[in-house]
């Protein structure tokens, strides 16, 4: 169509010359002088030098929709490669281990759920596990059997997220979809086994809150084929992609020394060929009698690690499918009225049961002044570990989580640098962390 | 009761004398242990894993630093060794280079609150080729809360130290960039310490105001401390 100008103004639709909608003028000068200039428009380019080549600073976070969370990233750039970085956390603080002092070890419970929330029944166990240990409480079978099965559950929910959020920083957006729609099946499995979907809570000092009935079971073995049958065709998009492996390949490399050194944990340690995972190394619950393998890699990359981490997922199904065969009946809290609560039906019906719940509630486990002790567990980020000191009353003295995703912070600061910015998701998603565990 | 109806008498309980020394307080009254306990949870605790019992470890360790190490204390299946402040980067690089405890898995600080040595700060190292567990203390005191930085032997224990200061005060000599992690610089007291009230300083942090066209609040919790917000 031809440009109109002041000397050919272009004519309204279906207007004959003579009429009085002759011209369809619409600004006809301003148009043209608009055209015009644009023809003889100049650029002034002032150059400081080689934008290319320009430093500046940048600030990725705090709030920033690849950064997994409330983190600040400082990150001073020479042109694309990132010079240094300095990370600012503490966005998500809370404050949880001082509140931890003031409250019992069952009420402190839900702050966990709300630390690694990406696998909250995890985090519940670990705590549990720990404050056991220092009390000297031992679990009845079922309910350790029925702790692995969810603690596994958990890994796959923390690393379904992990996946998702990964491949969508990278580009694919429609893998955060579908891992997502599996999360919700978990959900929705927790929200029948333990009453809530996100903050279960469901761990007690001594066992668990409330058994699993046969339905819960059914719909874990049923999320656990349909898992597995979705994962084949989540391999066959991204295990081969183009895409992803150049994205990947050779990025946020770790060596197996530094790895150590730098402390990192967790599927970033055994991506690099570190043999270390607290569920062989220091078997808790029931890992010594389930059989599964540990996915390790030796190359270090972001890759690796994407390997790592869908291997531990298909593990996860398999321990899981064995802890539903071999699930035995039997009482799912200790019996001991010092170590755990009584059932509800005691409590109703009989005076000690009533008592001892109230006291439990009220002064909660007490393990004797000068105990401590830690224990960690496997958690999907890493290393979950809560050393408790007690000092006799029914609140710790002390409470120190070990929270993997800060150290592995502390790793993704050194990657960093070095790096270009179109690497920083990437590498953000191969380390995984989630604020609310690093900055507790 | 002091408003009684007109004319009636004080009809208020008398409290027996003995009745009033018995409070209940089963909450904060700590428990020591019973007779036989702590020997009983040392040796048959069924969490205790066979990674953190190092006898041949420590045995080792009291051969080469004998003096500069306190006792050391053993409670379900694990060890821990109390080392002197001046000797913790001589313990930790031996412990790195010769006996193989090449990560540091965590480091934690308590406020023991008492006289003397009021904090401690705990080293949670494990040996990845070997598959041990060892806990190492450092206790200080409180006017003078200042530990030798393992920085140069660990590097992962960079941001620990540095949680370690920001957290309790305590500082590190030698870390390379000593800062507070988790609160702003501006922030001026250590949470953790056991003088640090669970519910803020009112002043402390400059806080979201109550309306949207409000001033800055800087008291967390104000009808806690009897200072209703304004409506």
């Amino acid at each position: 169509m031809a440009v109109p100008t002041a000397a050919s103004p272009q004519r309204a639709h279906g207007a004959e010359p003579g009429s009085d909608r002759d011209v369809f003028t619409f600004w006809p000068r301003h148009n043209a002088a608009l055209y015009e200039a644009l023809e003889n428009k100049h650029v002034h380019v002032e150059l400081d030098g080689d934008p290319l080549e320009s430093r500046m600073v940048l600030n990725l976070g705090p709030q920033h929709p690849a950064t997994h969370g409330v983190i600040r990233f400082v990150l001073r750039l020479d042109g694309e490669n990132i010079e240094s970085c300095l990370l600012d956390i503490g966005y998500l603080h809370r404050g949880i281990e001082k509140l931890a002092e003031v409250k019992t070890y069952q009420e402190w419970m839900p702050y966990t759920d709300r630390t690694d929330y990406l696998q909250p029944y995890a985090n519940n166990v670990a705590f549990c596990l720990a404050v056991e240990k220092v009390a000297g409480i031992e679990v009845p079978e079922r309910a350790q059997w029925i702790r692995t099965m969810m603690c596994e559950l958990a890994r796959i929910q923390a690393h379904l997220l992990w996946l998702g959020t990964m491949v969508m920083d990278a580009g694919a957006l429609s893998v955060f979809l579908w891992t997502f729609k599996y999360r919700e099946e978990i959900y929705d499995i927790m929200d029948v086994v333990t009453g809530a979907r996100l903050t279960v809570s469901h761990c007690r000092i001594g066992g668990l809150a409330s058994d699993v009935g046969p339905d819960g079971l059914a719909m874990i073995r049923k999320f656990c084929d349909d898992l597995e049958a979705q994962m084949r065709d989540w391999k066959k998009l991204l295990d081969r992609n183009r895409i992803w492996l150049d994205r990947n390949i050779g990025i946020g490399t770790i060596t197996p020394e530094e790895a150590v050194e730098l402390g990192f944990t967790g599927p970033n340690l055994r991506g690099s060929g570190i043999p270390y995972d607290i569920r062989i190394v220091e078997p808790y619950l029931k890992y010594d009698e389930v059989e599964f393998d540990v996915p390790m890699r030796t190359e270090g990359d972001s890759l690796a690690r994407y390997f790592v981490r869908v291997e531990e997922m298909e593990q996860s199904i398999r321990i899981i499918r064995q802890c539903l065969d071999r699930l035995p009946e039997g009482p799912i809290r200790a019996d001991n009225a010092k170590a755990a609560f009584p059932s509800k039906d005691e409590v109703y019906y009989s005076m000690e049961g009533m008592i001892h719940d109230f006291l439990m509630t009220d002064v909660g486990v007490a393990p004797p002044k000068g105990a401590e002790s830690y224990h960690a567990i496997e958690a999907a980020k890493g290393e979950l570990g809560f050393y408790v000191v007690a000092d006799g009353t029914g609140a710790p003295w002390r409470l120190k989580m070990n929270a993997p995703s800060f150290k592995n912070l502390q790793g993704l600061e050194y990657l960093m640098e070095g790096a270009m910015v179109a690497d920083t998701v990437v590498l953000i998603g191969s380390v995984d962390p989630v604020m609310g565990d690093a900055d507790k | 009761m002091k408003d009684t109806p007109h004319g009636a008498a004080d009809t208020t309980p008398q409290v027996h004398a003995d009745q009033q020394k018995q409070t209940l307080k089963f909450f904060f009254t700590p428990r020591d242990a019973l007779a036989g306990e702590m020997e009983k949870l040392r040796r048959e605790n069924p969490h205790a894993k066979d990674t953190t019992y190092v006898p041949d470890l420590v045995d080792a360790l009291k051969a080469r630093f004998g003096e500069a190490l306190g006792e050391v204390a053993l409670y379900a299946g694990e060890h821990t060794v109390y080392v002197d402040r001046a000797a913790i980067v001589d313990v930790c690089r031996f412990l790195r280079e010769e006996a193989g405890f090449d990560y540091l898995c965590d480091m934690a600080t308590v406020d023991r609150f008492t006289e003397e040595d009021r904090f401690e700060v705990v080293y949670n190292l494990v040996s990845i080729p070997h598959r041990k567990r060892l806990r190492l203390k450092v206790r200080v005191d409180e006017e003078d809360p200042v530990v030798p930085s393992i920085t140069p032997v660990y590097r992962a224990a960079n941001w620990h130290e540095r949680e370690a200061w920001d957290m309790m005060g305590i500082r590190f000599e030698g870390h390379p960039d000593l800062r507070r992690i988790f609160l702003p610089e501006d922030f001026e007291y250590h949470p953790l310490r056991k003088d640090f009230p669970v519910l803020g300083i009112p002043g402390s942090l400059p806080l979201p105001p109550q309306q949207a066209d409000g001033d800055l609040v800087y008291d967390p919790f104000p009808r806690a401390h009897g200072d209703l917000p304004e409506d």
